[in-house]
Parts: structure tokens; C-alpha cells; sequence
């Protein structure tokens, strides 16, 4: 028996190599993003080891609300230096400063690689300084800057030439007195650092004369951990001192938990992928195993038992599995670079020194190819054991139908369904779903009527060939090869369908995300045409680098021609609510917005559940706007009081002045407060954006003008946008994340375009005679390659409109029930899906490349004898 | 159905007819399958031609080359050496494509098999060489055809709903539907009762006749060779035989002294 399994993988090589690829493929990218993770893991590791590998004892702030989220005015100063050096055992201590920057070539260019924000860190005296100079000096001078070694490099920067950092504070120009380079390790993990004096590099931070951390030397003989709670026990609770192994274990953990949902993002592909390569298996397996249904007969009839059978395909299967899962395996180990190279490409920098294979990665990526190769060829197998000794002697002996439900069952299912149905309906109080609900309901019982007016045949799907009839008309109009096609295509429903099937899912979560995302941007855009009154938008000139400084609001106020700025800062904070018992707490990292009411409400369209403009005119320090789903989820009301946890660790009582309707721009938050309590009690320091109306009367292009001259001289880390350039920008951002989904989704395409090629070879070669008769009788072969190309052409478009129709109805279904309640708007985008159709047709033709070629040349006389 | 005739009663009628031109020539045939000691020599030295209008048998024991002369007289292998003429056009100088452009002109094919497409209906079948071609069929010669066959009440039946007999006479309508310079068979009743075959043979006899078709027809079947007007005995890849028509018992005897 296991020769006979041997044997006949042998003779199955094409097949077996198709699905090899398409388990390989998919088991790739998920070994792939494991090595990739693993890789950015390791060399993040390695560099915070380097990082603190001379510094004994390091102190920070305690982050109330969590990681990110502490308060932006640090509480560490030199007098807490001092207090720290005074404790016995400390060798040396000093006070360190490390913020996120805009860096700038003297021309206003971004030095950073994928445009993202720089880093700017104070210079350490020597002993704990991680950074040496590799060429020139680390600055000593305030003027003066030092620039990491890669960036250097890449930005062709040499020593004397002049740069602007603009981090907090209105941009600043240095000089490069050094080229820098990291200690002890090949590269800083990727992004770039610029080094300047720690008075300096606290006026970046904006934060004059504060420290955000604090590293300590041992004196000899005295162990790290000794020291920290040496320094613990003299120190504030709201420090935290860590020994430097401490800390830098703690930042590797923490950045494994960002890593996280890089990898669940790539896994999720990976998985697609392998549920299209399962697919694959499953109708690759059901078609041998109906071809081999006379020597299945054979060997029943010589024997062979049941549980022979099975696990002889079975184990076809495990090999298969093996095969396909230790090629994607190797696949995956080249792979991962080139999944950093397309992160590259959308503008995320990760660093890439090396490539780490953990065990994890292996057995992970092992286990799960052939677990799914196994369970897709199982249900193939079980029909195979169904194959009667008599089939060794009949053609085809067909499987027995699948009863029909009984008219009960019916009727019961039916009832349920529309119970549902109305039941999400008034719900959601949408209008879409029970007219879908019961179209489909319509086409299942149409389905279930047609097979049952062919009770006692076997049970045909009837949606392929329907479909394949219409998509057929497009190529029947070629003449006899067309019609040819056109019936062939649906000669065998069940493996047309499985063979669209495969494609149907890239394409199908394709059309589902494209209307999605172009729903996003439509309601971006109505939002902003509909709520924004300002005339420009001044933020963050580069997405990430957080918000603009706050001293930009008041110099635009300046600029000739403003008529009124009001500025918008987002915080943080940890709510509880007072008017219930225990004051239990209700959110945990609620978002708040801090606004200026007066100016705000001239500039923003509020939609108010219950209050006015005037009521947040009147917000003052004491009061607060919630959203609607805070308030509904918490059952809150006008009057309610509320705690606040500040991130700066002090709590504030709000009380509820009024109630926000749901707000798609994500501006007004959970919570509205006024800027000035968020920057005295929330230690807030900078604003995310600020609105611009013109004085009335001025001259529009001319004021944008001088705001833009100002920005770009003192504050070059922001711009200025118009409110259709922020649409624009918006949009972009979410075209650019679209097309990195649709990147990884070719590849679950790809892996379905190896299903169409295997099927296509598969029915080539059931159909070898006829393809010889149609030769003998004067088919050219440029006829036959057509025949197969047609065929293939209308398989890949009923993959296409299958993926078209669900992608579109579970668009629908997503936005209707779970979206259109917060504001979000259904668009359709037209243009991309008649694109997927095509891209469908394409991946038709393209598959059937080979399989054609090869049909084309087929021996007739071979052929002939079959 | 169409009128038995019974050429073995009345061989005199072939005799009888003027002599034509000849269609299909082969000269010095030779064919070798495989290289060195396991080569096969299918045919050592054929020289034979048919004359137009005329229908003729090729038998011989298994083995002996039938099939392999009808291939390469129907262009669709070609000889070790030697040459083949059909209806004027030298075989041996034509590439790929002009073959089969000729065959799909100039040939009609019934095969053992039928070899019909399940996907179409019996009259796209019978019509499938000139959709190929991309011609129009005449649609006279057509209901001339299609009444011939005996299959007009069955022209929208796919092949699996008609008999072996009916999808035969299926297969000899899509032969002839291009009124080809020769029809070639091999083997045209192998699969079918006896009385099928009766009805194909007479139905071959009657294009021969009436559509003044050639035919030649590779058979086992001694009934069959009955109704040819002249049989060709081959064996070991030799013309062993080649006389006029001949009876059913006289067929036998032939075959059994060429064994
Ligand atoms: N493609 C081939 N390759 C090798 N040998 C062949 C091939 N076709 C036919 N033969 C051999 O040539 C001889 C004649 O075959 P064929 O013409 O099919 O005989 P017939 O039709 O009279 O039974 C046989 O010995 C057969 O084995
Ligand atoms: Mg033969």
C-alpha cells in the first residue's frame, strides 16, 4: 500500500507540485512574518542591551494611565539629580532627554527614511553615553549636532553642514559636528538620531530644564539591584528605578507587544492564503480521487479494505502537506526580507541586521501546512472509501444524493431566519438587511425547488452553471471555440465552482475592504465639508510625529489677515463615574478632546444630542461634553459627575453639560473638556491641530501664504492644509493602506491562479481524446489554446463576480449594521470593482497560459488512443 | 432508413462502373515506431491508391499496420519514407497547420470511439468541422445529410441521449459534412450490435452511391468488408490482398489464408 501511494504521487507530479505550491505559498508568508518579526525582535533587543548595558540603575517617570501615556511636563529636574547622587553607592548620575523630532536638511527635506519622525537624544557624559563619535566630535556647544551613521550616509551629510531639528519647540539650526555611531551593535534598529547637548535636547521636548530620565553609575563592588533600591527607597513613587537589565528587558517587552499586531496584521494574510491553498487540496483531491474511481473499484474488489483506502489518501495528503510546507518553509526565509522591503516601500522603517529562525517558527509554520493539507484532502478521502468494488467494472458510478430537508425543516429554518432578520433589523434600524436576507433566502429556495424536481438524480449545483452560461456569452460570440468553452466551463459544476471558489476569496476581500475603505473616505469628506467652517487646518506636517507645538497657535494668530485660531489638543485620562455607587471606573484610557469653546464652535459643526452651541461656550473648568456612546453605554445623563485621572497623576471633577451625537472625524472624543484644564491639570504641552479662519474681507491666497512662510520658518515639523488638501491627505493615507492590503492579498490571488492552472491540466487530461478527435478533424492548435484560454477566462470571472458580490453584500451588511450608527457613509467605488473584474479575467488568462500550450501540443494520434 | 443494399449479391454492379480518378495515393509506405533492435516496422513498402467514389475495406490481423496506413493517409502521422497524394496535394511537404487545415477541409474521420462532444447537441456536432473551418454550411447538402442519417428528430439530443448506432451515424454525418475528398473510418462498427452496424455500414455504402463520397474503411469485421467494392488484405505491413468486392464468406477465407 505504500508503495501504491508512492507510485502514484509519482504520477501525479504535475498536481502535486501545483498544490505543493499553493500550501508553500501561503505556510511562506506566515514563516515569513514570523522571521520578520523575529528579525526587527532581535535587533530591537539588541539595541536596547547595548543601550543600557552601561547604565546600572535608570529612573523614569511612572506613566499613570500606561505605556505612551505619561505626562507631558516631567516632574525629573537636576534637583532630582542631585537627590539621586547624594544616595550612597552612586558612582555618577545624570540626567537624560530623549524626544521625537522633525529632522530637516538646511533645505526644509525630511532626513528620515519613509518620512517618519527622528530622534533626538541629549549627549550622556562619556560613561554612559551609548553613541561614540566615528567621525568629528558629539556636540559640546549648543550649536552643535551629531548625526547617526546610516543617516549620514543616506542623506549624504558631511561635517560643518548646517540642519533643522523642530521637535516641541519652534525649529532650531545645528551644525554637524560629528558623525555618530552606535556602540556595540551594526545599526540603531533603523531610525534616525540626532544627538545635541542636554540643554538643547530639552528645548526640543519643549520642556526647558527637564529630564525624562535619569541614569545612574554603581560604585565599584555595589550590584545593580542593590543600588536600585537604595535609590527606591529615597525617591518619590511616582519614579520608577529599574536596574539597566531591567529596563532594557522592559522596552524589548513592550516593543514585542507593538510587534504584535504587525504579525496577527500579516498572519491574517497568511491564513487567507492558506484557506485559498486549502481549497486547492480539497478540489485537487476530489478530482483524483474521482478519476481514480475505477482503480479505487480494483482495489476494493482485490481487498483492499476501507481504512486502506482512506489512509492511503490520506497519507497522500501528509506527504503533500510535508512537502508544501517544508518548501514554504524555505520560501518564508526568503520572504521576510522582502516583506521589509514592502514596509520599506509604505514608509515604515524597520531595521533588518541578520535573520532569526526560532524553533516557534518552524514547527508553527510545519504544523500548520500540514494540518491543513491533511484536513482539505480528508473529506476526498472519506469519498474514496465510499467508492463501491462495483465501480472497478462500471464508468462513473455516481455518489448517492443528499436528501433533500423535509418541508418542517424548511419552514422552521425560515421562521428562524426572519425572526433574526427582524431582529437585527430593529436593532440596527436599518434598512438593508431584511431585503438581503431574504433575497438569499429566495435563491436558496429556488436552489432547494430545482433539486428537488431532480429528486433522484444526483445533485447538481445550479448556480455554476448558470453563472457560467452568462459569463460565457462573452467569449460564445468566437464561434464554436467560444460556445465549446463557454460548455465545458460548466461541465463539472462542483469543481468549476471550487476552482472560482479559491479565487473568490482574494477578490472577494478585496471588494469587501475597496468598499469599505472608499465608504471611509466619502464620510471623511462629507465630514469635513459639513462640520469644518475654518478656512485651513494647521497639524502635524508628518503623520506620527504627534501633534504641532504650542506656541504655533498664537504666531498664526499673529500672521496679517487671521481673523480667529482655535487650537484642538487631545489627552488622556482615566474616567469614573461619581453618581454611582463605589464611583466605579468607566473608561480607562478615555480619549479627550480639549478645545477653546468660544473660538471652536465658530469653526466646528457640533451635532448635539442634548445642549447648544452656548453650552460649551460656557464649558469652563468644571464641565465636560460626553459622546453619545459613552453616555449610552454607561447610562449617563446632563448633571452626572465625573473623575477624571489625569496623565499627570492628578484628578479633576467634571460635571456632564451635554450630550455629542456620534462624530466620524473622531475630533470631539469621549470626553470634551476645555485647553485650558488640559493644560493645567493634564500637563499637557503641545495641541494636535489648530483651525484657521481669515479675517473677513482678507485675501484668502495671500494670509495662506504668510501662515505657510511662518510655518515653514519656525515651525517646519508642521504645515498647513486647506480643508479639501486634508480630505486629499486622508484619503491618500487610506489608499495607501489599501494597496499594502492588496499587495498581501495577491498573494492568496496567486496561490488560487496555481487551483485554476491544476484544474485546467486535470481536465486537459481527462479530455485528451476529444482534444485529439477536435485536432483530427481540423482544430489548429492556436484553436485549442484558445478553447482552454476561454474556459479558463470564464472560471476566473465567475471566481470574480462570486468575490464581487459577496465582497459588495458583506460591505454592505458591515456598514449598515455595524457602521451607518456612528456616521458612516456606504459608497461604492465603481471604477475599483469593474478593475477587480478585470484583474479576475486576467488571472484566468494568465493561468491558462500553461495548461493551453501544453493542450496545443498534444499528439493527435497519441491523443486519439486516449 | 435507408434502402439495404447487398453488395456481396451483386458484385457485378462495382465492376460495372467507370473507373475515376484516383483521390488517394501512397507510394513505397514504410513505417518504423522506436529506434535500433526494439524498432516495429508498421508498414514495409505500401504502394496503393484509391480512386474517387469508391469504398474500400482494409483488413488484416491485429497488428498488421491497418490503422497506421490510415493514419498516414489521412495526414495524420507521416511515413518513414515514401509518399502520399491526396486529392492532389503532396503530404510530405506540408508543416503542421497546412495539414490540418487539410484534414479539415479535405478529410472526414469516423473513429470507433464516435467521438462526439457531450457538450454539443448532434447538430453542432455533425456541424463542428465547418464552425472550426468557419465556413457556413450548404445547408441543402445538409438536410440531404441529416435525412440520410436518419437522426433529424434527434438534432438537439446531446450524444449521451442518443444509442451507439445513433451517435455513430452522428459521426458519419460530421465526416461527410464538409463533402471532404475522402472519408476515412477505422474501425467504424467495433463498438456497435449488429443491427447498429448494418445501419452505419449501409449508410456508408449509400454516401459512396449517392454522394458519390470515398470511403475507406479499416474493419475486423468480415460483414463489414462486404460492403466495400474492393478489400485490401495487409499483414506484417504488406499488402497481402487487394481484389475486388468480395462476399462475407469469401472475406473469411481471405483473412484466414493471410493469417
Ligand atoms: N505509436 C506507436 N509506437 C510504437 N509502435 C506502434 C505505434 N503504433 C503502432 N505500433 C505498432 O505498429 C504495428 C501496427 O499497428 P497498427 O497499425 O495499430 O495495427 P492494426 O491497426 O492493424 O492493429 C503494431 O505492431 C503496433 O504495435
Ligand atoms: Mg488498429
Amino acid at each position: 500500500m505504500g508503495k501504491l501511494i508512492l507510485r502514484g504521487f509519482a504520477e501525479r507530479k504535475v498536481r502535486a507540485l501545483l498544490t505543493g505550491i499553493a500550501i508553500a505559498l501561503g505556510v511562506a508568508l506566515m514563516a515569513g512574518t514570523y522571521i520578520l518579526t523575529d528579525t526587527i525582535n532581535h535587533a530591537f533587543a539588541e539595541v536596547f542591551g547595548n543601550a543600557y548595558r552601561n547604565k546600572a540603575v535608570v529612573i523614569s517617570e511612572k506613566e499613570t494611565l500606561g505605556r505612551g501615556d505619561g505626562p507631558e511636563i516631567s516632574i525629573l529636574d537636576e534637583a532630582t539629580v542631585d537627590h539621586v547622587r547624594a544616595v550612597p553607592g552612586v558612582a555618577a548620575a545624570s540626567g537624560s532627554v530623549q524626544t521625537r523630532a522633525a529632522l530637516l536638511s538646511g533645505s526644509g527635506k525630511r532626513l528620515t527614511s519613509g518620512g517618519g519622525a527622528g530622534l533626538v537624544d541629549g549627549v550622556q557624559p562619556a560613561r554612559f553615553e551609548s553613541f561614540t563619535a566615528a567621525k568629528g566630535h558629539l556636540p559640546d556647544a549648543p550649536g552643535e549636532v551629531a548625526i547617526d551613521q546610516a543617516t549620514a550616509q543616506r542623506q549624504h551629510l558631511k561635517l560643518g553642514q548646517r540642519i533643522l531639528i523642530a521637535g516641541r519647540s519652534p525649529a532650531r539650526r545645528y551644525t554637524i559636528s560629528g558623525i555618530a555611531k552606535f556602540a556595540g551593535a551594526e545599526s540603531f534598529g533603523g531610525g534616525s538620531v540626532a544627538l545635541l547637548t542636554l540643554a538643547e535636547a530639552q528645548y526640543v521636548s519643549g520642556e526647558p530644564g527637564r529630564y525624562d530620565g535619569i541614569n545612574v553609575a554603581a560604585s565599584p563592588g555595589l550590584s545593580p539591584s542593590a543600588l536600585a533600591s537604595r535609590i527606591r527607597a529615597v525617591l518619590p513613587s511616582t519614579l520608577v528605578v529599574r536596574t539597566g537589565a531591567q529596563e532594557a528587558a522592559n522596552q524589548t517587552a513592550e516593543l514585542e507587544e507593538e510587534l504584535g499586531f504587525l504579525r496577527t496584521f500579516l498572519l491574517i494574510f497568511a491564513y487567507v492564503a492558506l484557506v485559498v491553498g486549502a481549497f486547492i487540496v480539497f478540489n485537487t483531491f476530489s478530482i483524483t480521487v474521482a478519476q481514480r474511481t475505477r482503480e479505487l473499484g480494483l482495489l476494493r474488489t482485490l481487498g483492499a479494505s476501507r481504512g486502506q483506502i482512506m489512509r492511503s489518501v490520506v497519507a497522500e495528503g501528509l506527504l503533500l502537506g510535508v512537502l508544501g510546507a517544508v518548501a514554504g518553509l524555505f520560501i518564508g526565509i526568503g520572504l521576510a526580507p522582502a516583506l521589509d522591503g514592502l514596509f520599506k516601500a509604505f514608509g515604515a522603517d524597520l531595521p533588518d541586521n541578520g535573520t532569526v529562525l526560532q524553533a516557534r517558527t518552524v514547527i508553527v509554520s510545519l504544523a500548520v501546512g500540514i494540518v491543513v493539507t491533511v484536513l482539505a484532502g480528508f473529506f476526498p478521502a472519506l469519498r474514496a472509501t465510499r467508492v463501491p468494488p462495483i465501480a472497478a467494472m462500471q464508468e462513473g458510478v455516481p455518489a448517492p444524493p443528499r436528501p433533500l430537508p423535509s418541508r418542517g425543516r424548511l419552514i422552521a429554518r425560515f421562521l428562524g431566519l426572519l425572526i433574526v432578520a427582524l431582529a437585527i433589523s430593529a436593532v440596527t434600524k436599518s434598512k438593508v438587511v431584511l431585503p438581503i436576507l431574504l433575497i438569499l433566502w429566495a435563491i436558496r429556495g429556488a436552489m432547494l425547488l430545482s433539486r428537488a424536481r431532480r429528486a433522484g438524480q444526483p445533485r447538481r449545483c445550479r448556480m455554476i452553471p448558470a453563472l457560467g452560461r452568462g459569463l460565457g456569452l462573452i467569449v460564445s460570440w468566437r464561434g464554436v471555440i467560444g460556445r465549446l468553452a463557454r460548455e465545458n466551463s460548466i461541465r463539472q459544476p462542483g469543481r468549476t465552482l471550487l476552482t472560482a471558489l479559491a479565487l473568490t476569496v482574494g477578490l472577494g476581500l478585496v471588494a469587501f475592504i475597496s468598499v469599505l475603505a472608499s465608504g471611509a473616505k466619502t464620510t471623511i469628506e462629507s465630514a469635513v465639508a459639513r462640520s469644518f467652517a475654518g478656512s485651513l487646518i494647521v497639524d502635524s506636517a508628518q503623520h506620527g510625529e504627534g501633534g504641532i507645538p504650542a506656541a504655533v497657535a498664537p504666531a498664526v494668530r499673529s500672521v496679517h489677515g487671521v481673523g480667529a485660531v482655535t487650537a484642538v489638543a487631545f489627552t488622556k485620562g482615566t474616567v469614573r463615574d461619581l453618581s454611582k455607587h463605589g464611583a466605579p471606573v468607566i473608561e480607562e484610557k478615555s480619549a479627550i478632546t480639549a478645545v477653546e469653546p468660544e473660538s471652536f464652535t465658530k469653526m466646528y459643526e457640533i451635532k448635539w444630542e442634548q445642549g447648544s452651541s452656548a453650552t460649551l461656550r460656557s464649558l469652563g473648568e468644571r464641565g465636560t461634553v460626553i459622546s453619545k456612546k459613552l453616555a449610552s453605554a454607561h447610562g449617563l445623563h446632563v448633571g452626572d459627575r465625573l473623575s477624571v485621572l489625569t496623565p499627570s497623576g492628578r484628578v479633576v471633577t467634571l460635571t456632564v453639560r451635554g450630550i455629542l451625537e456620534e462624530e466620524v472625524l473622531g475630533l470631539l472624543r469621549s470626553l470634551t473638556i476645555s485647553r485650558s484644564l488640559a493644560y493645567s491639570a493634564f500637563g499637557q504641552r503641545q495641541d494636535g491641530a489648530a483651525f484657521v479662519a481669515y479675517a473677513s474681507g482678507a485675501n484668502g491666497g495671500r494670509v495662506e501664504k504668510g501662515i505657510d512662510e511662518l510655518l515653514r520658518r519656525e515651525f517646519p515639523q508642521t504645515h498647513s492644509q486647506t480643508p479639501a488638501q486634508f480630505t486629499k491627505e486622508e484619503s491618500s493615507r487610506v489608499n495607501q493602506f489599501l494597496l499594502l492590503v492588496y499587495v498581501l492579498l495577491a498573494l492568496s490571488v496567486i496561490v488560487s491562479l496555481f487551483g485554476i492552472v491544476n484544474t485546467l491540466i486535470l481536465s486537459i487530461y481527462e479530455r485528451t481524446q476529444e482534444l485529439g478527435m477536435m485536432r483530427a478533424i481540423g482544430a489548429s492548435r492556436r484553436q485549442i489554446r484558445q478553447l482552454i484560454r476561454y474556459e479558463s477566462l470564464i472560471t476566473g470571472l465567475i471566481g470574480g463576480v462570486l468575490g464581487l458580490v459577496i465582497g459588495l453584500v458583506g460591505a454592505v451588511l458591515v456598514t449598515e449594521l455595524a457602521l451607518s450608527s456612528s456616521g458612516y457613509e456606504l459608497s461604492i467605488p465603481a471604477g475599483t470593482l469593474i478593475l477587480l473584474l478585470a484583474v479576475a479575467a486576467a488571472a484566468g488568462l494568465l493561468a491558462a497560459q500553461i495548461p493551453a500550450s501544453r493542450a496545443a501540443k498534444l499528439n493527435v494520434l497519441d491523443a486519439l488512443a486516449g | 432508413m435507408l434502402p439495404r443494399t447487398s453488395p456481396a449479391n451483386s458484385p457485378e454492379t462495382v465492376v460495372t462502373t467507370p473507373a475515376s480518378a484516383t483521390i488517394v495515393q501512397a507510394t513505397e509506405l514504410s513505417r518504423r515506431f522506436g529506434e535500433g533492435d526494439a524498432g516495429v516496422d508498421a508498414l514495409r513498402g505500401v504502394t496503393v491508391d484509391f480512386p474517387s467514389g469508391r469504398f474500400a475495406a482494409i483488413m488484416g490481423p491485429s497488428g498488421s499496420g491497418k490503422s497506421t496506413l490510415m493514419h498516414i493517409l489521412a495526414g495524420l502521422d507521416r511515413p518513414s519514407s515514401g509518399s502520399v497524394t491526396l486529392d492532389g496535394v503532396e503530404l510530405s511537404s506540408l508543416e503542421d497547420a497546412a495539414l490540418t487545415k487539410l484534414r479539415r477541409d479535405r478529410v472526414g474521420f469516423i473513429f470507433q470511439t464516435f467521438n462526439l462532444l457531450p457538450v454539443l447537441s448532434a447538430e453542432e456536432n455533425i456541424l463542428l468541422p465547418l464552425s472550426i473551418a468557419g465556413r457556413r454550411p450548404d445547408s441543402e447538402w445538409l438536410a440531404r445529410l441529416i435525412d440520410a442519417v436518419g437522426i433529424r428528430d434527434r438534432l438537439s439530443h446531446r450524444p449521451a441521449e442518443l444509442s451507439g448506432g445513433q451517435r455513430q451515424r452522428v459521426a458519419i454525418a460530421r465526416a461527410l459534412a464538409s463533402r471532404p475528398a475522402a472519408v476515412f473510418a477505422d474501425e467504424p462498427t467495433g463498438n456497435l450490435d449488429s443491427k447498429s452496424s448494418g445501419d452505419v455500414l449501409a449508410l456508408l455504402r449509400h454516401a459512396v452511391d449517392e454522394f458519390e463520397q470515398t470511403v475507406v474503411m479499416v474493419t475486423h469485421d468480415a460483414h463489414a468488408a462486404s460492403f466495400a467494392d474492393r478489400l485490401l488484405l495487409l499483414a506484417d505491413g504488406r499488402i497481402v490482398h487487394d481484389g475486388g468486392a468480395v462476399s462475407m464468406e469469401q472475406a473469411l477465407d481471405l483473412m484466414k489464408a493471410a493469417a
